[in-house]
């Protein structure tokens, strides 16, 4: 294969950064949050969500940047840059990043919540007459959890966890001392970041400004001479180490999660008016580490915004609220298991409701015939129905068998919580396939039936997870095809080490096969290209990342493919290159629901396939974890995905088209083109199908089983 | 033969689980611990409604064990543990309660098979069963038969099934398209890589040494096996079917014919090749790329042997040909098909020594006659009458050595000789019964009858002592004796008989051949003689 011959040489001109292209998607999120169009609240929530991000960028991103120099790693990577000028890029990026959000929350956000009634401020700035009840709170609730370190010759400083938010104190010299003394206070992070105001409507105070008013109290007799408020983000990145022996992988995670206060600092964040002093004193302890230093003006850590998202003031500055619409009716979700032997059912979250979903399994749980299930679970929400209902199955003595992934990055220890206590019902708890982690996201039931064993699947680009599927889109399919079931329960086998990985017909699994199909797939349509047929390749994803399969689809567009690109997040592909990429066209969208969906499309000469997967187009996704990739063979429901596909280009209000540059360009609806939000159009979709079930007629039709089907 | 022994895992009771409104098809399974891998089949229903549900497999390497240090290493059996674990929750997954699982030649040949066997016993609840090579082929046979279907010609000349594995190789030559002869031999694929490990240099020398070897143990083979009447080779096996899918680009579905030419043409290629290259060329575990050339020598060898213009690959395996059995078995079929090919084979084996056939047919219908009228006395099943069978048709074979002592000979010949459908244990059984036709009746000083255990004792006994009296009823080698019937007259058996001519010397023999009788059901057998009609 062409694509096999991997040039080791970069080509800049052809590549893109990835770190780049996710800060731009970052910024594309904070541009969100800077569109006065936007509700309030919405705004408030997007600014929320650039902060986690950027956290969440440097503590695992910025951090293998910054380790890969440590040691001495000098080597480009496809764009043509080393990691420390990839890092230089970054901190500007980032830096500017921050800048803009924080003059946002400044300018328009907080006076915006304030005209609303809401007011976020400092202790400092409160009315005198507020202030008591204030300090009785601290007095009550704060100090008896509030832990102040002094730092001298017998007291080394704390190893601070990441993400703390903290106070930085410096004291004026003792009696015979030449330096100043460091102090540090811990904002206990059990506390609520804002403290509602006693006697105040909708009034809010920053804690850490609370326990800076009583520092008095928390070191008497001493005299400060300068006080700030710091945050400290550490290196994240989960190495797991599952070469050596030791069968309790569990006890691996729980201690890496115990550990992970222990790495390095990363980024330091500080209010903007600390003196040069107080921060040089602190930046000397983390020697060695060397952070990248933010000053922010006005609060740090905006995550405070989720706190006061809900509050009913801003019920008219939301989207308006949407309702997850129903998919069948009443009786059909009564007896998922009837209405499957018949048809397949195609789920597009979270426009349509993620209950059929839940639906499904709890009734496989209660269900006499049902024999096993089988269920990969990466992120399941905290309080999660479908794990109450494996442990009913488990409990009930079915074989419930559930592949959990415990190194999901920064979820781990509810994951490890729920684990538990599903091994505790008697279900069979995998914690994963070592050196891999499993993204897949499927179930398998096993039933038996009068006509013999039937299995039932439910295949998702999504987690199982109740919260985020009312936030993210994803594409499911729930069927009783029996290829498929055989397939599933195939790769189930494989994935609990009962068998060497099959050959599956309608599945793909990554990182057995997966990266080698998609190439022959891109492939296929650059010699039918070359042959005269015309070519075309279309996929929605969150990320396009891996060398192979961008050169493959530049060889395509050469041909003369026609390459049409939904890409979310980062992408490493440039397009309208001259002689490159001129076929190809890359839209991101970005709106008030996360785009999550995977789906390819592939005309093959008219005979098009169509395919849902848990895999996004990156190395790391098609060689270190298990993906499925699912090909949808149900008329109905490919016909249906590839509609999906022709709105999700058709947006001209959300949808931002990649530039040559990298840089993203807000689409515009043409002269004779009418507005399309994609998002609004598939809630209005959902609604008008859900209509149609709720008034169409009702038949009393016995439905009868057909095996074949 | 031994007949599928009856297993059952107890499974975990369900509270609260109803029954079923309608009884659904009980899945069932199918286990085989082979030479490279252990394979699971699942499936349901009966006859053409038999569905594979699952399938599964894991790569285990006791071959290279047993046929390089004689016995399993600790590594392999903690593969085979786990892996067998593995199936067993799969089985459980499908509420599979009825299987066979069974162990070929890496497992037989093995010194601690024993205790291999009872440790997958204690962790797994999975009780393996080690067949010898012509259970192996009876079963593989009841997977070849289905694929032959679409290959009538089969049925009209003369045929070869040839599978190797890793330790042997198994061939039964098709008679009509019933298999005749049948042979397990030590060409397996790994015992010839063991053999020639110490050897050092190119693949090409490597593949000259190696066909020498397997040239000279084919010309043995030619010695016992008509191969050069074979006009169909069909060939089984995972290697066969590479070479078929290199060749066709598809797995055989249920056969691929393959011109012989482009067949010897493709082995050759792929043995001058070496491992790391057919590694990467066929997308192979290492396992089965080191052995897939001795493997492909030993098919081609076998080819030049015959008359075959092209070679049948088929689909058939092992685990299937147990799916089909279970799936008989569960339906209660099968046994007259396969007695009729059990006695094709004896028969071919009786032609071998030049047997009497008419006086070896009149001997098996009398036998048959008596074991079905006597079965309350008895007792035995199906099983067993059909080894009553076999050892009437040879228990005269020991003539071809000698007249003197020939039930000795016969006796030996037979415990030697390989007859499709038959285990060694059954033709112990068949060999001791064939023994005792005449002259003494079993001593102490009887090593092959002592070798028995307690059961067989008592089947050699009883089948032995109807056959003594069946003999004795033909003592003249006329078939005078048309028919008989047993009535049971007080604490005596009595015997009727109708036939023509002077019965005399019969009705001496059997009051002399009754002592058997006497002593293996405690009662005295007299002899009736009737007219014609009287039935």
């Amino acid at each position: 294969m062409k694509t096999k011959s991997k040039r080791k040489a970069h080509d800049p001109e052809i590549f893109l950064n990835r770190e780049v292209s996710w800060l731009s998607f970052n910024s594309r999120v904070l541009e969100e949050a800077e569109d006065a169009a936007t509700p309030l609240a919405e705004r408030a929530k997007f600014m929320a969500i650039v902060t986690n991000n950027l956290d969440e960028f440097f503590m695992v991103r910025v951090a293998s940047l910054k380790n890969a120099i440590a040691e001495g790693d000098t080597g480009p990577d496809a764009a043509g840059l080393s990691p420390a000028q990839q890092l230089a890029l970054v901190r500007e990026g980032a830096a500017l990043q921050l800048k803009r959000l924080h003059e946002l929350s400044e300018r328009d956000v907080l006076p915006g919540l304030e005209a609303m009634g809401i007011r976020i401020v400092d202790f400092a700035d409160l009315d005198p007459n507020l202030r008591p009840g204030v300090v009785r709170f601290f007095r009550d609730e704060v100090q008896p959890v509030i832990t102040p370190l002094g730092i001298d010759a017998a007291r080394p400083f704390p190893m601070l966890p990441s993400l703390s938010l903290n106070l930085a104190v410096l004291f004026e010299p003792e009696k015979g001392g030449d330096d100043p003394r460091l102090g540090v206070v811990p904002v206990p992070a059990v506390l609520p970041r804002l403290v509602r105001v006693p006697g105040a409507e909708s009034t809010y105070v920053r804690l850490e400004t609370v326990v800076l008013s009583q520092l008095g109290s928390l070191f008497p007799g001493q005299v400060v001479r300068d006080v700030s408020a710091f945050r400290v983000l550490r290196d994240a990145e989960l190495e797991i180490d599952d070469e050596g022996g030791g069968d309790d992988f569990l006890s691996l995670v729980e201690d890496e999660v115990k550990g992970r206060r222990r790495s390095k600092v990363v980024r330091l964040d500080i209010d903007a008016r600390a003196t040069e002093a107080l921060l040089k004193e602190l930046v000397s302890r983390f020697q060695g580490a060397d952070p990248v230093v933010h000053r922010i003006v006005g609060p740090l850590d905006l995550r405070f915004f989720f706190q006061i998202l809900d509050l009913p003031a801003l019920d008219s500055f939301r989207d308006p609220p949407q309702r997850a619409q129903a998919t069948i009716t009443p009786a059909e979700s009564a007896d998922v298991f009837s209405l499957l032997s018949l048809r397949d059912i195609l789920l597009h979250h979270p426009y349509e409701s993620f209950d059929t979903v839940t639906d499904f399994v709890r009734q496989a749980a209660t269900d006499s015939q049902v024999l096993a299930i089988k269920q990969t679970l990466y992120r399941p929400a905290s309080d999660s129905e479908i794990i109450r209902a494996l442990a009913v199955a488990a409990e009930a003595g079915k074989q419930v068998t559930v592949v959990v992934e415990l190194t999901a990055r920064f979820d781990e220890a509810s994951n490890i919580r729920w684990a538990r206590r599903l091994e505790d019902a008697g279900a069979h708890v995998i914690y994963g396939v070592r050196g891999l982690k499993t993204h897949a996201k499927a179930t398998l039931v096993v039933r038996r039936e009068p006509q013999g064993i039937r299995r039932y699947v439910h295949l998702s680009t999504g987690n199982y997870n109740e919260k985020t599927s009312k936030l993210y889109t994803d594409i499911g399919l729930l069927s009783a095809n029996e290829v498929l079931g055989r397939d599933l329960s195939a790769f189930f086998n494989a994935i609990t080490g009962f068998s060497d990985p099959p050959t599956m017909q309608l599945l793909t699994m990554a990182p057995v096969a997966l990266r080698t199909r998609i190439l022959s797939m891109i492939d296929r349509e650059r010699r039918r290209a070359e042959e005269g047929q015309p070519g075309l390749i279309r996929a929605k994803l969150n990320a396009l990342v891996d060398e192979d399969i961008i050169r493959s689809l530049y060889a395509a567009s050469k041909a003369g493919v026609k390459v049409k690109l939904n890409v979310r997040g980062i992408c490493c592909l440039r397009p309208g290159l001259k002689g490159v990429s001129e076929n190809i066209e890359v839209v991101s969208i970005v709106d008030r629901y996360l785009e999550h969906s995977r789906i390819y499309h592939f005309f093959n000469g008219g005979d098009e396939e169509h395919y849902i997967s848990s895999a996004d187009w990156m190395p790391r996704n098609l060689d270190r974890r298990i993906e499925l990739m699912s090909r949808i063979i149900s008329k109905e429901a490919s016909d249906r995905l590839s509609s999906i596909l022709d709105w999700f280009f058709e947006d001209n209000q959300k949808a931002r088209a990649l530039e040559q540059d990298g840089s993203y360009r807000r689409r515009k609806p043409g002269r004779s083109e009418d507005p399309s939000r994609v998002q609004v159009r598939f809630y209005e979709e959902a609604k008008a199908r859900a209509e149609r079930l709720r008034t169409a007629p009702l038949t009393l039709e016995p439905i009868k089983r057909d095996r074949e089907s | 033969m031994a007949a599928p022994r009856k297993r059952t895992l107890t499974r975990k009771p369900k509270d609260g689980a109803l029954p079923p409104p309608l009884e659904p098809p009980k899945p069932f399974a199918a286990l085989d611990l082979g030479a490279s891998s252990v394979r699971l089949v699942i499936a349901e229903g009966e006859g053409d409604a038999m569905r594979i549900v699952e399938e599964a497999s894991r790569a285990v390497l006791i071959g290279k064990d047993t046929f390089t240090s004689g016995r399993i290493g600790q590594p392999s059996v903690e593969a085979v543990l786990k892996a067998i674990e593995g199936f067993r929750s799969i089985m459980d997954t499908f509420g599979v309660v009825r299987y066979r699982a069974v162990a070929t030649s890496a497992l037989r040949e093995a010194s601690n098979r024993d205790t291999v066997v009872d440790r997958i016993r204690v962790r797994t609840g999975i009780d393996i069963e080690i067949i010898d090579g012509s259970e192996e082929n009876r079963l593989t046979y009841l997977a070849v038969r289905e694929s032959l279907k679409s290959l009538p010609e089969i049925a009209t000349e003369t045929g070869l099934v040839a599978e190797v594995g890793g330790g042997s190789v198994d061939l039964s030559t098709l008679h009509e398209g019933e298999p005749a002869h049948s042979g397990t031999y030590a060409l397996g694929s790994i015992r010839l890589r063991q053999s020639f490990s110490a050897f050092q240099g190119t693949p090409v020398h490597f593949q000259k040494l190696i066909v020498r070897h397997i040239k000279n143990v084919v010309d043995d083979i030619g010695r016992e096996l008509p191969l050069g009447e074979v006009k169909h080779f069909v060939a089984l096996g995972a290697d066969a079917r590479l070479v078929a899918r290199v060749l066709s680009g598809s797995e055989p579905e249920p056969l691929a014919a393959i011109p012989r030419d482009s067949f010897l043409k493709i082995c050759a290629e792929i043995a001058a090749l070496d491992v790391d290259a057919i590694l990467s060329s066929y997308r192979l575990s290492l396992a089965e790329a080191e052995t897939l050339a001795p493997a492909l020598l030993v098919y081609a060898e076998l080819l030049r042997a015959t008359k075959a213009r092209t070679i049948t690959v088929s689909n058939a395996t092992l685990r299937q040909g147990m799916i089909f059995d279970l799936s008989r078995s569960e339906a209660g079929q099968g046994i007259e098909v396969f007695s009729r090919q059990v006695l094709a084979s004896a028969n071919a084996v009786g032609e071998k020594y030049g047997y009497d056939a008419k006086h070896a047919r009149h001997i098996a219908s009398l036998s048959l006659r008596l074991f079905d009228d006597l079965k309350s006395e008895h007792g035995l099943d199906p099983r067993d009458r059909l080894l009553l069978e076999v050892a009437a048709i040879l228990h005269d074979i020991g003539l071809f050595v000698n007249i003197r002592g020939h039930h000795k000979h016969s006796q030996y010949l037979i415990s030697v000789s390989e007859i499709f459908g038959m285990s060694r244990e059954d033709l112990l059984v068949v060999s001791n019964v064939a023994r005792y036709h005449r002259r003494a009746l079993p001593q102490r000083s009887h090593i092959p009858y002592m070798a028995l255990d307690r059961e067989a004792k008592i089947v050699v006994n009883k089948l032995g002592a109807i056959m003594r009296m069946a003999n004795a009823l033909d003592a003249d080698h006329q078939q005078k004796v048309k028919n008989l019937r047993v009535k049971r007259e007080g604490g005596l058996i009595a015997i009727e008989v109708e036939g023509v001519g002077d019965l005399t010397m019969e009705r001496l023999a059997l009051l002399a051949r009754s002592d058997f009788f006497l002593d293996a059901f405690g009662q005295r057998v007299v002899f009736r003689e009737t007219t014609k009609g009287e039935f």
